[in-house]
């Protein structure tokens, strides 16, 4: 074993075990490769000795796929420079980033045009100089938490509020470098390396040669980071995308840029019932608005709870909250390259609310930065309030931990699941309150259980739900992945055919079954919750 | 009654670019934002004129980019906006500045209030409120943290100060500058967009309001600026060794050499 490499985890190094999810894991040895070559000796180290090994990114993961199972964590944090820049055939840009760069910092980079260019190839330095004169450049996924690393949000196929426009991280992957359980490296690159069918034939680097026969199950038609990806004829990375850590460990990504739309502007729409919030969300759908980057929504809970913050809350007084209490808001994000084409698509998001019953008075439009922040700031304190909460039931009952979910229905069913929802938190007098991303029909139910007998009772409903979601052809996890937490769901979705198919994936790439042990399919051994 | 509003474009706080050629401002309509102390200004105009029914006015000085700041004021509940915009009136420092403001007050009939944000961020003087106050001759109250009991004839104002909280009783008409989150700010609705849009803004050149070109711009502008530069970046680290004992004292010596 490279000693130098892998080291006994030591006592201060405990918050390796977890990650956002609260989970606690357990590990004996780490490791905080800072080349591509040293992570290949670590995984092949590992593969000889037989130890297991979580791959970590920046820990904000709340599907525990991060948490140790025993064994190796394999820290990527120092595997963080941006490595170069080049333009694809469509003329955009592709960053070329190790997977420990951490997202905020990216988007900084790429806003600034400021990268440490001296490590670079010639090659990537004049496509960087085109790059500074050039127009302002995104990377567009926006999860919630953007100090999130590259790599973790290729594990889990992340998404955000935008998704509704520019869909998951996937569709912004260009290439991926991955380094097999053994040691071995798979260079892909989207329309390169591709399925025949549904099977995958690949070559490593070292020359090593890899069949994979893909799933045969189709996909569901929703938003969805449940499962590995399989389709005909499909690209390499996409089954690596999404696929939680238990494929290979990238150790670097190709992202493609897109340029930055001149006016991007916020609109927060207010609704005296849910319904007339559910039934907005279908007309603008319906409606097909070019400019919707964004259509997110806060249930009556969730708005009390704001309101119960701001009043109590010195963090969240500067909160800006309507004048009077509304049962819904839906919050819209437009964009444009001229802002008479956004005022017309903002006077036909007040039409569609008068169509649902709701006033255009009672709406808020951001087209400031000062104005853009304070909307932020809005749609951020929902879930920090309700990790307050949480924590503060905590303080009561320690086990307790959020019910988060993260499910997705196809566009018939969204009424119907936010009723049946709505209708099965008020039998069961559960406190919690519901965000999210309903243009996709994928919103958040948390449930903020008091006592040990409330969280019981959470669960049981959750389950409830993924069976009736998964009837209707929807997912168990649109945007957080399964990780350890979901397994159970997994399987319900997929069944054991299906379930099996991911094995014999997963035995194709990781024979030894070392990589993100637990993930996706059966529960760590020894695992224990706070 | 009548309260003008008056606000300044300023460049976004993390974007500001010197011009080589001339090391001025490069003031770029994209990366324009209203000076954010404004903000609260234009919030106050918007609440005291809609809780008195007294008549509001957005002012400005400026180029015709800043229509659209002027624009967004209207849809925040100001009834009507004055741009004043003419290269004459380019270049000038603060006093120039409050001359024209203030011939622009005067050819409007006069105002019996006149609220400012308490500076902006991009020359950071504080100097145009209180100026303007001069060249009106109205009374002045600068840092504004809350403003109350309004009539006709006074209005009661607070601000902090280093031993507390002052309260004055000042005589209208009178100019105050206002300080951050001293109001709530409210977000335009969808309805509000369509109102602003119909609400009258006029351009004034410095014709119509009959300046003198002495007194405007550059040429009205005692101010001379010499030179203007971006500092250079002044960074020292040193690296601290030895155990977290040995630590802990060189810390110790360091910040007694910065606070000595």
């Amino acid at each position: 074993m490279p000693q130098d490499l892998i080291r006994p985890m030591t006592s201060d190094q405990a918050d390796y075990l977890r990650d956002e999810s609260r989970l606690i894991g357990q590990a004996e040895w780490i490791a905080f490769p800072e080349t591509e070559q040293q992570l290949r000796e670590i995984l092949a180290s590992c593969r000889r000795s037989g130890r297991p090994v979580t791959i970590q990114g920046a820990r904000t993961g709340i599907a525990a796929a991060a948490v140790p199972a025993g064994g190796v964590v394999l820290s990527l944090t120092r595997l963080n420079r941006v490595r170069g820049m080049k333009q694809n055939a469509d003329g955009r840009y592709v960053l070329c980033a190790e997977s420990g760069v951490i997202l905020s910092r990216l988007r900084k980079q790429i806003e600034d045009r400021h990268f440490a260019v001296s490590d670079w190839d010639e090659p990537s330095r004049q496509i960087f100089e085109q790059f500074r004169r050039d127009r302002t450049q995104i990377f567009t996924p926006d999860p919630t938490e953007a100090t999130a690393s590259l790599g973790g949000m290729v594990a889990c196929n992340a998404s955000g509020a935008r998704s509704y426009r520019y869909g998951p991280v996937r569709r912004h992957i260009q290439g991926l470098r991955v380094i097999l359980a053994d040691g071995q490296t798979l260079d892909l690159q989207r329309g390169r390396e591709k399925a025949a069918g549904r099977t995958l034939n690949l070559t490593t680097e070292q020359g090593g040669q890899l069949r994979i026969d893909l799933p045969t199950y189709a996909l569901p038609q929703v938003k969805s980071a449940a499962g590995y990806y399989a389709a005909d004829d499909m690209d390499a990375v996409d089954l690596f995308i999404g696929s939680d850590g238990t494929l290979g460990v990238v150790s670097q990504i190709e992202l493609v840029l897109q340029p930055l739309p001149d006016q991007i502007w916020g609109v927060t729409c207010f609704f005296g019932e849910e319904e007339q919030a559910w039934q907005f969300t279908e007309q603008v759908r319906a409606a097909g608005e070019t400019g919707l980057l964004a259509l997110e929504y806060f249930d009556r809970q969730a708005l009390a709870l704001l309101a119960r913050y701001k009043a109590g809350h010195p963090a969240f007084a500067r909160l800006e909250l309507p004048q009077r209490p509304f049962g819904a808001a839906i919050y819209c994000e437009l964009q444009g390259e001229r802002e008479d084409q956004l005022l017309e698509a903002v006077a036909r998001l007040g039409r569609q609310m008068e169509h649902a019953g709701a006033s255009p008075e009672d709406s808020w439009v951001a087209r400031t930065a000062f104005d853009r922040d304070q909307l932020l700031f809005f749609r951020h304190a929902a879930p920090e309030c309700v990790n307050l909460e949480i924590d503060r039931n905590r303080q009561r009952e320690p086990s307790l931990t959020k019910l988060g979910t993260d499910m997705s229905v196809p566009n018939d069913k969204l009424p119907a699941v936010m009723r049946l929802y709505r209708e099965d938190l008020k039998a069961s007098g559960l406190p919690y309150a519901i965000w999210g991303h309903i243009g996709d029909n994928h919103v958040h139910v948390n449930i903020l259980p008091r006592t040990a007998g409330e969280y019981e009772t959470g669960k049981t409903l959750y389950r409830s739900w993924a069976r009736q979601i998964v009837a209707w052809d929807g997912s168990v996890s649109a945007e957080h992945g399964i990780g350890k937490l979901k397994a159970e769901y997994l399987a319900l979705m997929f069944g054991e055919q299906s379930l099996s198919e991911m094995k014999r994936v997963k035995n194709a790439c990781d024979p030894g079954f070392l990589l993100g042990r637990g993930n996706l399919f059966a529960p760590p051994e020894g695992r224990k919750t706070e | 009654m009548r309260i003008v509003v008056c606000v300044k474009q300023v460049p976004g706080t993390n974007q500001v670019y010197l011009d080589p050629e001339t090391r001025s401002i490069v003031r770029e309509a994209r990366h324009a934002v209203l000076n954010p102390y404004d903000t609260f200004a234009v919030a106050w105009a918007a609440r005291l004129g809609s809780q008195h029914g007294w008549e509001t006015l957005a002012l400005s000085m400026g180029i015709p980019a800043v229509e659209k700041l002027l624009r967004d004021s209207l849809c925040r509940g100001i009834d009507r906006a004055v741009l004043l915009t003419d290269r004459l009136f380019a270049g000038a420092d603060t006093w120039a500045t409050a001359n024209t403001l203030a011939m622009a007050v005067r050819k409007l009939g006069g105002a019996d209030l006149v609220l400012c944000g308490k500076m902006a961020i991009d020359g950071d003087t504080a100097q145009t409120g209180p100026e303007l106050a001069e060249c009106l001759g109205y009374a002045v109250v600068t840092d504004v943290t809350d403003i109350k009991e309004v009539s006709r004839s006074q209005v009661q104002v607070s601000r902090h100060t280093e031993s507390g909280v002052q309260t004055l009783l000042v005589r209208l008409p009178a100019v105050l500058t206002v300080a951050k989150d001293s109001c709530p700010t409210r977000m335009p609705s969808i309805a509000d967009l369509a109102r602003g849009a119909s609400r009258p803004l006029e351009c004034w050149s410095a014709a119509n309001l009959g300046a003198d070109p002495d007194r405007i711009g550059q040429r009205g502008s005692p101010t001379r600026v010499v030179c203007t530069e971006t500092p250079p970046m002044k960074k020292q680290s040193r690296r601290l060794e030895g155990t977290l004992e040995q630590q802990a004292a060189s810390l110790e010596c360091i910040i007694r050499e910065i606070v000595s």
